[in-house]
């Protein structure tokens, strides 16, 4: 977990980041939205389709397994305008682990779902798919370490 | 007066580098075509839709308009050569006119109108959402990925449609030459074979694949230059929907010059 005091110092720090480890980074931000004329499960297949170079079918079959472990089958065919936040974020996070050896990076979690309270969601989330990354950093501003306090899981 | 010739000179210039744009990126375009590692199965499942969206989705409307069009103009131009006594050069206007020129321009205008202003607003739109930058995030290139499948798309389609208009509008007009001028099938066949020249499929084949690219690469070009704002959507629509009808224009008159050189030298 990073906490920075200002959003410049924060994008700065995510550009090296970025920049260093874009063979396998994972980022999970409203800057690298889901493609909105894709379903779900096709946003997530994408990067085994175009890096693993693995057919629709083999992609899409990793994907599916992948929404099971969120328990979220059910929104395999929706597209990103009708998705609940928690939900768009559990979608993003599952399309950033497809990343071989993924680096997962979180940009501002309470960006994406405002409403969230604190980390347990996200924390479960991480949790739920720990086994297909390697490492995670959550960038964040400082003005939001009150909502950090219940600690993240190890890595992160 | 100075200021005048100044402002001409900055237009000239801004054409003469937008054009020259438009040719880079043409050619980047082309040399990713023959990149066999462009292609993955994101990118054949992109090439599939797009195919459907162009070609597919279209044959309600195109069939009819090949139909309509195809009856008026061989009753017009039966007619008039009835008229001027000319009815013997019926089958070359037939392979001249209706197949080299008009099915083209037709099935050009066709999918310009719908598929080019789609592509364009579509390009915009994931500008402005961002999507550009998700794709760039993941390591997934947005040539291969977005656009080398929609210029397939659109020279695929432009070829195989042009084609499918002619025959159209040929089997139409058996019919009513059959009708109208008592033309015997024999006859209206004959006249038609006797007046196909295999050059002129090729420059059309050509000319259709040509435009086909064009039509698809110059909105993506100004699907790019879309903004972060929402409002700069349609204005890279309308200025990409304008380029097209000028490009339209352009390969038009290159083609023709280029048939009557072929003519004149062969």
């Amino acid at each position: 977990m990073r906490l920075y005091s200002s959003e410049e110092l924060l994008d700065r720090e995510l550009c090296d980041i970025m920049a260093q480890e874009k063979h396998r980074l994972g980022l999970v931000s409203l800057d690298a939205p889901l493609i909105s004329n894709l379903s779900v499960l096709s946003n997530i297949a994408l990067i085994k389709q175009y890096h693993g170079r693995l057919s629709v079918r083999e992609a899409e079959d990793i994907a599916k397994v992948r929404l099971k472990k969120l328990h979220l089958e059910d929104i395999a065919m929706k597209r990103n305008p009708v998705l609940l936040e928690v939900q768009r974020f559990c979608v993003m996070v599952l399309r950033a682990v497809m990343v071989e050896d993924a680096m997962v990076v979180i940009d501002r979690p309470f960006k994406i779902m405002p409403d969230l309270d604190d980390t347990r969601f996200i924390r479960d989330v991480l949790t739920s798919v720990d086994d297909l990354f390697q490492e995670c950093h959550i960038f964040d501003y400082l003005w939001n370490e009150e909502r950090y306090a219940g600690g993240m899981i190890h890595g992160a | 007066m100075t200021t005048a010739i100044e402002q001409i000179g900055r237009s000239g210039m801004h054409a003469v580098r937008s054009f020259w744009d438009t040719l880079t990126f043409a050619f980047r375009i082309l040399a990713r075509m023959f990149d066999v590692r462009a292609y993955n199965s994101a990118v054949r499942m992109v090439l599939i839709n797009q195919i459907y969206f162009t070609s597919v989705q279209i044959l309600p409307l195109f069939l009819a308009v090949a139909v309509g069009f195809g009856a008026i103009v061989i009753g017009i131009i039966g007619q008039y050569l009835i008229h001027l006594g000319l009815f013997g050069y019926f089958g070359q206007l037939l392979m001249g006119f209706v197949v080299t020129e008009f099915a083209p321009f037709i099935t050009v205008l066709l999918i310009a109108l719908r598929s080019s202003s789609a592509v364009n607003a579509e390009i915009a739109v994931m500008k402005v959402n961002k999507e550009l930058n998700t794709l760039h995030v993941f390591r997934i290139d947005v040539i291969n990925y977005l656009f080398l499948p929609r210029i397939l798309s659109g020279i695929l389609s432009i070829v195989l449609l042009s084609w499918l208009f002619s025959i159209v509008v040929l089997v139409s007009g058996l019919i009513f030459s059959a009708l109208l001028f008592d033309m015997s099938m024999n006859d209206y066949v004959t006249a038609l074979l006797a007046s196909a020249k295999f050059s002129d499929l090729i420059v059309m084949l050509i000319k259709c694949a040509t435009m086909g690219f064009f039509i698809v690469m110059i909105p993506i070009r100004y699907g790019l230059r879309a903004t972060d704002e929402l409002t700069s959507i349609p204005v890279s629509v309308l200025h990409g929907m304008v380029n097209v009808f000028i490009a339209i224009m352009i390969i038009e008159v290159v083609s023709l010059i280029v048939v009557s050189l072929i003519e004149k030298f062969i």
